[in-house]
């Protein structure tokens, strides 16, 4: 009985100490997207040009690694889900009323103010957040983030900033492109499949800037969790190519559970700040 | 007199349940050269680490330069560690950067990066030739033999003419002749720099050659410290036994998982 409290009081403090390391990379890379900022300024020698055009190179090739390459998966996963969402409220209204009018208006307030950023983040925590966990996890288990360290460099600075920023920077323009894409499809499928006039599914007379604003909020909040948490795992891996795998793991359970607290805090609060009436 | 480069006391640390070292103090006096050796993981590589700030200690006391680093924020040891140079047991390089690349990033990384392009470009091509590498400046690490890699991981540890160069294993994966070219090198590159030494070698010969001193870690400690050119015929049976490669002897008996190693022997 005292060993199971003590392996519980044990794995409670891990917990903790997870926390609140988290919470210091989290602040880290804050503080290291405020160094970039001011060392822009800074480009004294060549080593001072040649450290601004790596970094700006490398927030480049992030931007395409996350944002391009992610851009086929989203569009195809999006895009049927759409269909399917829009098939079974028509199925349904059928069913009950035969009463159409209402499915895109509605389907349209759901993608912004919910499933646009929320599916968006959901696929990129799984592609975008596994490959930041294995790339940085595999630089810690071969040492290569201790040599960045013996260099002056902070990793968070070098590896996690460019990430957060591509990240925010990426979820926002997938989450647009994503949600339009939903909603084209589920458009489709309401024309094609039930002969809705696409004058009356496409009403945008719903749309308030609460909505948008939500969207904008969530989409923000997504792209910073999902490279914190990712870059956190990696910066965990231990070991050799088994710490790697474990960090990878990690970090797609991790980004996919910050993904639903996120949606579930971020729309209880704007539900709670309009009244209910979003 | 003058402050030791490095001043290690009474320090600690342990991994979990495990052990690592119990209690080792040592000083290191600027300009000179200091080898590490003992068995298999008795601490030689954390040792580094924790001069470095690398990894933290548990309980005593670090001083590198006269300056504290125990219980130093990340951000603050960036100054020191740029006036150290590192060669890693597994070197280490950067698998995103050719060889050129990794030897010139603490260049560009460091010294305010006040250095310009020419003469970080000459600075590496040297270094690069002194090492035999020239022609492999556009290689990824990828494509190099371990050897390879492990010259490059010289190169990167002393292109910036450090204060301090800690180099672990700087000879495991060479051959003979190579060996000899590398600690070579070294002695050179030291005589010149009067960079102050701290050397993890297996290869006790050789690393004999090149330092002043060798201390030997064992049972989480540093139990004997002495010339390096005597360390054959040191006082110490546990280093006449490690050094000699003798089979019979106190390492025989106490060592850790010695005892399984000999009864597979038999």
């Amino acid at each position: 009985m005292s060993n199971r409290i003590e392996a519980l009081g044990s794995a409670a403090l891990s917990l903790v100490r997870a926390g609140v390391e988290l919470w210091r990379v989290y602040v880290s890379t804050i503080a290291g997207v405020m160094r970039g900022f001011s060392r822009r300024k800074d480009r004294r020698g060549h080593g001072g040009r040649a450290r601004q055009s790596r970094a700006q190179s490398e927030l480049v090739r992030q931007l395409h690694a996350i944002g391009n390459k992610s851009i086929v998966f989203i569009v195809i996963t999006l895009g049927a889900l759409g269909m399917v969402m829009t098939y079974q409220a028509c199925l349904q209204l059928g069913r009950v009323t035969g009463d159409y009018s209402q499915v895109g208006s509605q389907l349209l307030r759901l993608i912004i103010s919910d499933f646009g950023p929320t599916l968006t983040a959901m696929m990129l925590a799984t592609r975008v957040g596994a490959g930041i966990a294995a790339e940085i996890g595999s630089m810690k288990v071969t040492e290569q983030i201790d040599a960045l360290r013996m260099s002056g460099v902070l990793p968070i600075d070098y590896l996690i900033v460019p990430r957060f920023i591509a990240c925010l920077v990426m979820m926002l323009m997938l989450a647009v492109l994503g949600s339009a894409v939903m909603y084209a499809a589920g458009g489709l499928t309401a024309k094609y499949s039930f002969g809705v006039n696409p004058n009356t599914f496409f009403d945008l007379s719903f749309i308030r800037p609460r909505h948008l604003v939500l969207f904008v909020v969530k989409c923000l909040a997504y792209g910073a969790a999902i490279p914190i948490v990712a870059g956190f795992c990696g910066l965990r891996a231990r070991g050799s190519s088994e710490g790697v795998g474990w960090a990878t793991t990690a970090a797609v359970i991790g980004s996919s559970f910050a993904v639903i607290v996120l949606d579930f805090i971020l729309s209880a609060s704007a539900l709670w700040l309009t009244g209910g009436d979003l | 007199m003058t402050e030791p480069a490095i001043r290690i006391s009474e320090v600690h640390k342990a991994y979990g349940s495990r052990r690592v070292l119990d209690g080792i103090s040592l000083d290191l006096a600027r300009g000179t050269k200091l080898g590490l050796i003992g068995p298999a993981a008795s601490g030689k590589s954390v040792l580094c680490k924790l001069v470095c700030g690398l990894e933290q200690p548990d309980r005593g006391e670090i001083e590198v330069f006269g300056e504290r680093i125990v219980g130093k924020r990340e951000v603050d040891l960036g100054p020191l560690r740029r006036r150290i140079g590192m060669l890693f047991q597994n070197y280490a390089l950067f698998d995103f950067l050719t060889v050129e690349q990794n030897v010139a990033f603490p260049l560009e990384q460091g010294a305010a990066g006040t250095l310009s392009a020419e003469t970080i470009a000459e600075r590496v091509a040297a270094r690069l030739r002194a090492v035999g590498l020239a022609g492999s400046e556009a290689k990824l690490t990828a494509e190099l033999s371990g050897g390879m890699k492990k010259r490059v991981g010289i190169a990167r540890a002393t292109v910036a003419d450090a204060e301090l160069v800690i180099y672990d294993e700087p000879s495991a994966g060479l051959d003979p002749v190579t060996t000899q070219k590398i600690y070579d090198l070294l002695s050179a590159d030291q005589a010149r720099t009067g960079a102050t030494v701290l050397a993890i070698s297996s290869d006790v010969a050789a690393l004999a050659g090149f330092v002043d001193e060798i201390a030997f870690l064992y049972d989480h400690r540093v139990v004997y410290r002495g010339p390096a050119a005597t360390i054959a015929d040191a006082p110490n049976a546990l280093v006449r036994q490690f050094v000699r490669g003798d089979l019979e002897g106190p390492l025989d008996q106490a060592g850790p998982g010695m005892a399984s190693l000999d009864r597979s022997i038999k």
